[in-house]
């Protein structure tokens, strides 16, 4: 249980995308979201976006077994007909656990759609979530 | 005659007990006057994490906290809050408010609700995001209070707690542990320590390690199991011969009340001292495993403070983020972490609903105490404030929307009670506490935390 891997926590399940496209604002989908994953409970989650075209790069802050941890997994990924993929690995153990984040912009300006964990021939674990944007501030 | 000191004690070796309220404090001529010159707003802010059952979505459909009616007419049966009802008079309910500023600012601040919360609680302010000793929040309600209107008291406020706040360090998220366990801050950058132990509220109240008291006296006397009131048998005597029948009764009767809490914790001392197991077995001896019990003695110490006019101001943290104690004294026996989690299924909300009627369901004790204890003309119930509430609102959700907070007694008349006032969506708890800030003493203050604007109290509106 001291891999990298094994420390992740999120659990979740493919959720199939529906084929409603959501709407963009100017910013599209670059800027902090604050990505709740829907767990046993929600699991507040950083996801760190630039689109550029269609082309996406980001991180996502995933939270560790050990409350408080989070360890950043760099991800790139495409958004196209209003729907977003976003792909990464979480590094450091033998056979990468691979991350997958599917979603839409919805009509109240929140992502929405699923996380998919897969790796260590554990399967697949998959988990739904909304993502709203954050309001950065100064502290 | 010239009227005995308010601040009048009784000593003995290492000793020192303030008085309670007597009537030959009181200048013959000008009773009534003196009275009420002399008696100030005692303040009590408790703070329960996780917020409520009440704030989740279901939660507000089921009025799990705040009643579905606002104005006089509420109904607290379906809430978390009936145990209240004998209180109904004295009672404020204040719902539909938000604590913006336990939200994450940044990026890097997503996620670290648990270990940034309850700092925010009293203050209203955001935490800078640090493990160091760079740690900065804001000023406390409490502190305020306690800065204008506690410093003619031996001991111008205190902090307590009941659950282990004594880690070190970072907590998680890049936060500093004093975020989780400190709600009073009595500058941006001075988190006080909560005391746990009731043991060492008691001494601290009377004086034991001061007037040259030293520690293997100390140590001699808890030995000994004697009581402090043995060494101030003289003192005692030589004041009750210069009081009338009223006051050495009312003096006799607070004595008692301070050897029976002493004894109390001689008892929880000797129990946990035996050897058996504990259910909380990193506990100092004087904390008693029972979470019911340990909150009791917390606030009889807290009413014979308010009584002896020691301190005005007390802070009381009941619990601490991400505890997965268990209250099986509430009838059900999930831990808390995992239960505050609830999915959003109504089994579990309800589940935690129970656990948060449990803890509301301890204030009544606190406040009948209050009523029952003369003051001048009246009880301590009278100028008592009792502010509950949490920095939280669906812990599910880890927001700090909608979340529980009531405020119970009328404060000399500063809150008029008896009311249930619903504020509009996306008001900061901090114009409330702004309002209540002025209304027991500090007009002045232009705003507290994210206020954006006072909220009144008497009727909900906007002043």
């Amino acid at each position: 249980m001291t891999s990298l891997t094994t420390m992740i926590s999120v659990v979740a399940l493919v959720a199939g995308l529906s084929g409603q496209h959501g709407k963009t604002d100017a910013a599209g989908l670059t800027g902090t979201w604050n990505m709740g994953l829907q767990g046993g409970h929600v699991i507040p989650v950083a996801l760190v976006l630039e689109q550029n075209g269609e082309a996406l790069t980001g991180t996502v802050s995933m939270p560790t077994q050990r409350i408080g941890q989070t360890v950043d997994v760099a991800l790139k990924g495409e958004f196209a007909h209003g729907s977003f993929t976003l792909a990464g690995a979480i590094e450091g153990s033998k056979e990468p656990v691979t991350i997958e984040i599917r979603g839409k912009l919805n009509d109240e300006g929140m992502l929405e759609g699923t996380v998919t964990m897969g790796g260590r021939g554990e399967g697949h674990r998959d988990m739904p979530y909304t993502a709203e944007r954050l309001k950065e501030r100064s502290q | 005659m010239k009227p005995l000191s308010r601040r009048h004690v009784l000593k003995g070796m290492g000793v020192t007990v303030a008085l309670p309220f007597l009537e030959a404090m009181v200048p013959a001529r000008r009773a009534s006057g003196a009275v009420a010159a002399m008696k100030k707003t005692r303040l009590v802010c408790v703070e329960m994490v996780h917020g409520s059952a009440g704030s989740s979505a279901i939660g507000v459909r089921k009025n799990l906290w705040a009643p579905a009616a606002v104005g006089r007419d509420f109904d607290l049966a379906p809430t978390s809050l009936r145990s209240l009802e004998p209180f109904r008079d004295i009672l404020t309910i204040v719902s539909n408010t938000d604590v913006d500023p336990a939200n994450p600012f940044t990026a890097k601040e997503i996620g670290g609700d648990h270990f940034r919360s309850s700092c925010t609680f009293l203050t209203q302010a955001h935490p800078k995001q640090t493990q160091g000793g760079d740690v900065r929040c804001g000023v406390s309600l409490d502190q305020l209070y306690a800065q204008r209107f506690g410093q003619d008291t031996p001991i111008p406020s205190m902090q307590l707690c009941i659950e282990n706040v004594d880690a070190a360090g970072g907590c998680g998220n890049g936060y500093s542990c004093v975020y989780t366990d400190a709600i009073s801050w009595a500058a941006a950058d001075r988190p006080l320590p909560m005391i746990r132990d009731p043991r060492v509220v008691f001494d601290r109240l009377f004086g034991v390690l001061e007037n040259g008291a030293t520690r293997a006296e100390r140590a001699e006397r808890l030995a000994e199991d004697r009581s402090i009131l043995d060494w101030l048998l003289s003192s005692v005597a030589r004041l009750a011969g210069t009081l009338g029948p009223a006051d050495r009764s009312r003096l006799a009767d607070y004595l008692e009340h301070v050897r029976e809490i002493e004894r109390r914790i001689q008892i929880i001392e000797a129990r946990n001292r035996a050897g058996q197991l504990r259910e909380l077995p990193s506990a100092p001896v004087g904390v008693p495993d029972s979470f019911s019990e340990h909150v009791k003695l917390m606030f009889d110490l807290q009413v014979l403070a308010f009584a002896s006019d020691i301190t005005r101001v007390f802070a009381l943290k009941l619990g601490r983020d991400a505890s997965n104690r268990s209250y099986p004294e509430s009838g059900f026996k999930g831990t808390f972490h995992d239960t505050s989690h609830h999915g959003g299924k109504e089994e579990k909300i309800l589940n935690f609903a129970t656990l948060n009627t449990f803890h509301v369901g301890l204030m009544p004790y606190l406040l009948e105490k209050l009523k029952n204890t003369p003051d001048g003309n009246g009880s301590l119930l009278d100028d008592t404030l009792l502010m509950y509430g949490s920095p939280m609102g669906d812990s599910n959700l880890h927001n700090h929307k909608r979340v529980p907070f009531f405020m119970a007694g009328r404060a000399g008349g500063a809150l008029p009670g008896g009311l249930h006032l619903k504020a509009p969506n996306g008001t900061p708890l901090a114009n409330v506490m702004l309002s209540v800030l002025r209304a027991i003493g500090l007009e002045d203050l232009e705003r507290f935390g994210d206020s954006e604007g006072a909220y009144n109290i008497g009727h909900g509106q906007p002043d």
